[in-house]
């Protein structure tokens, strides 16, 4: 594995871990797209598949925590 | 679809893996990036499309064409086109106000055109192209697909930086490897990019600048000062910002883009500011508008008229209104001072400095308003000792403007600095940090994406 294929491959990762341990929801991201037609039907369902997962796994929502504390200081 | 968002970082990451596979496969490359960059124009108005698809079509054919003629009615095209999104609704209400203002008032039913996101940025890299091509400075693509990317590679398609294709053609034949360096390099400027837009840019907007401007007539001298120099800081980090995340994602997928700020507040001329700030649109300007017009030579009345309409030109550029005129005007009739009086009028640095950051923060004023009106008011409250509605000033307001003045004050040194001590860690490790310090900006962020000023350009 090249460097530059460890950069991508880890950056995707910790990503994806951090939507992991955020509330932010995949499926809002879903219906903001632009209209895929017959598409539309497999991606909302692979995005709930994504969403019963995460949920299943019962993470706490760190973003949150971090996003309260950070917005305390920053006074807004 | 808009750079700091989840939607973007999942776009870039599919992106990204995508490229990596293709890498070696040129056709194959050139037509993902080319995929990515519809797809990334569609998610504003998937009708605009065709437009910039036509526009790149005219490209392509005006650089081919051996006849100087033909050459000259694509770029014409490529301007009526601009003038017809951009600046018919303009025209059109000025029209209107100037026959309701007459005996001839009448209520005429004009069509309203909708100004497609980043049309003056792709607009003006098609017409450089045929100029250049035209020049001798391109050998014109017979490849459509290399013109095609060249227009609308979206790292820089809605907001610049405008990427000269002599600078950007060799890098569609052979994109560089992104090395540790280079990696590095990314990270710091995307980086950076989301602190500028996320974190000063936005809250200044919501905290200060916005309120002050919905209702300058009552501010009082300091909260219109404030709020003035609020929006300086504003634009600066909030464009600035854009293009540091254009170039740092565009290093990623193995491209490079020339720098689009360099610290423009440091600037101890006007005409050095403008070889600060947004430094792509600068150089187009002066390669392709003031130098054509005359540029330096002739007598000084005849520079005077270049100089004036060049940056008003420029100023219409930025926005259909008067105030964008006024602007660009004002800029034009500063450089000229400037040009007369710098001989006789030696000033110390740090007093030339001052003076420049207070007029170009003063211009920034009727650029920010809305109309005329607004600007005299904001002016008027300027010199207003007291003021029936001032904004609240907070602490978090007054301490995001110095920091967005800190960040156009670093050392010179600090960006090379970062990146080579980023570039020893392991890739992993540089991902890593790049990863975190995204989901720092989007914790510290407000809720909610303000777009980016320049998109409106």
């Amino acid at each position: 594995m090249t460097e530059n294929a460890k950069f991508t491959a880890t950056l995707i990762a910790a990503l994806f871990a951090a939507w992991l341990l955020s509330g932010d929801r995949f499926l809002d991201l879903v219906f903001e797209m632009v209209d895929l037609g017959r598409l539309d039907d497999i991606v909302i369902e692979g995005a709930v598949i994504l969403e019963d997962a995460k949920a299943n796994l019962g993470l706490p929502d760190i973003f949150a925590a971090l996003r309260g504390v950070l917005h305390w200081v920053l006074g807004v | 679809m808009v750079f700091p968002t989840l939607q973007f970082i999942l776009f870039f990451a599919l992106v990204l893996v995508l490229n990596g596979l293709v890498w070696s496969r040129g056709t194959w490359r050139k037509a993902l990036l080319i995929a990515a960059s519809y797809t990334f124009y569609a998610a504003w108005d998937v009708r605009f499309l065709a437009l910039m698809a036509g526009v790149s079509a005219v490209a392509w054919i005006g650089g081919l064409v051996p006849s100087r003629a033909a050459r000259i009615a694509s770029v014409a095209a490529l301007i009526a086109t601009l003038a017809l999104f951009k600046y018919f609704n303009f025209f059109a209400l000025s029209l209107q106000q100037l026959l309701n203002a007459t005996m001839f008032a009448r209520d005429m039913q004009w069509i309203s055109i909708i100004l497609p996101v980043g049309v003056s940025f792709y607009i003006f890299q098609a017409v450089s192209y045929v100029i250049d091509a035209h020049r001798g400075h391109i050998t014109p693509r017979r490849n459509p697909t290399d013109v095609f990317l060249y227009i609308s590679f979206f790292p820089q398609l809605v907001a610049g930086p405008i990427v000269r294709a002599a600078h950007f053609l060799p890098q569609i034949d052979a994109p560089v490897v992104p090395d540790a360096a280079a990696r590095a390099l990314a990270a710091v400027l995307i980086l950076m990019g989301l602190f500028k837009k996320m974190v000063v840019a936005n809250y200044l907007s919501v905290l200060l600048v916005d309120p002050a401007f919905a209702l300058p007539e009552g501010q009082n001298t300091i909260t219109a000062i404030a709020a003035t120099l609020g929006y300086a800081v504003q634009i600066y980090c909030d464009f600035s910002g854009y293009s540091d995340i254009a170039i740092g994602i565009a290093l990623l997928l193995g491209y490079r883009f020339q720098r689009n700020f360099n610290q423009p507040y440091r600037a101890a001329s006007l005409r050095e500011f403008w070889q600060r700030w947004h430094i792509s649109l600068s150089t187009w300007i002066r390669d392709y508008l003031y130098i054509p017009l005359g540029g330096n030579s002739g007598s000084v009345l005849r520079q005077t008229c270049t100089a004036l309409l060049t940056m008003t030109l420029a100023g219409l550029w930025h926005g259909a209104g008067w105030n964008f005129l006024l602007w660009g005007f004002l800029h034009g009739a500063g450089l000229m001072a400037e040009r007369v009086l710098r001989p006789r009028i030696r000033l110390p640095q740090a007093i030339a400095t001052a003076l420049v950051f207070g007029f170009v923060c003063l211009l920034w004023i009727p650029f920010r308003a809305a109309d005329p009106a607004e600007t005299v008011a904001m002016l008027g409250a300027v010199v207003s000792p007291t003021g029936f509605a001032p904004v609240d000033l907070s602490v978090t307001a007054l301490v995001l403007i110095a920091i967005g003045i800190a960040v156009n004050w670093l050392p010179m040194r600090w960006l090379p600095a970062t990146q080579s001590a980023l570039a020893r860690l392991p890739a992993p490790a540089q991902a890593g940090l790049l990863a975190s310090g995204i989901w720092l900006m989007f914790a510290a962020a407000q809720d909610g994406v303000a777009p980016f000023i320049y998109f409106q350009f």
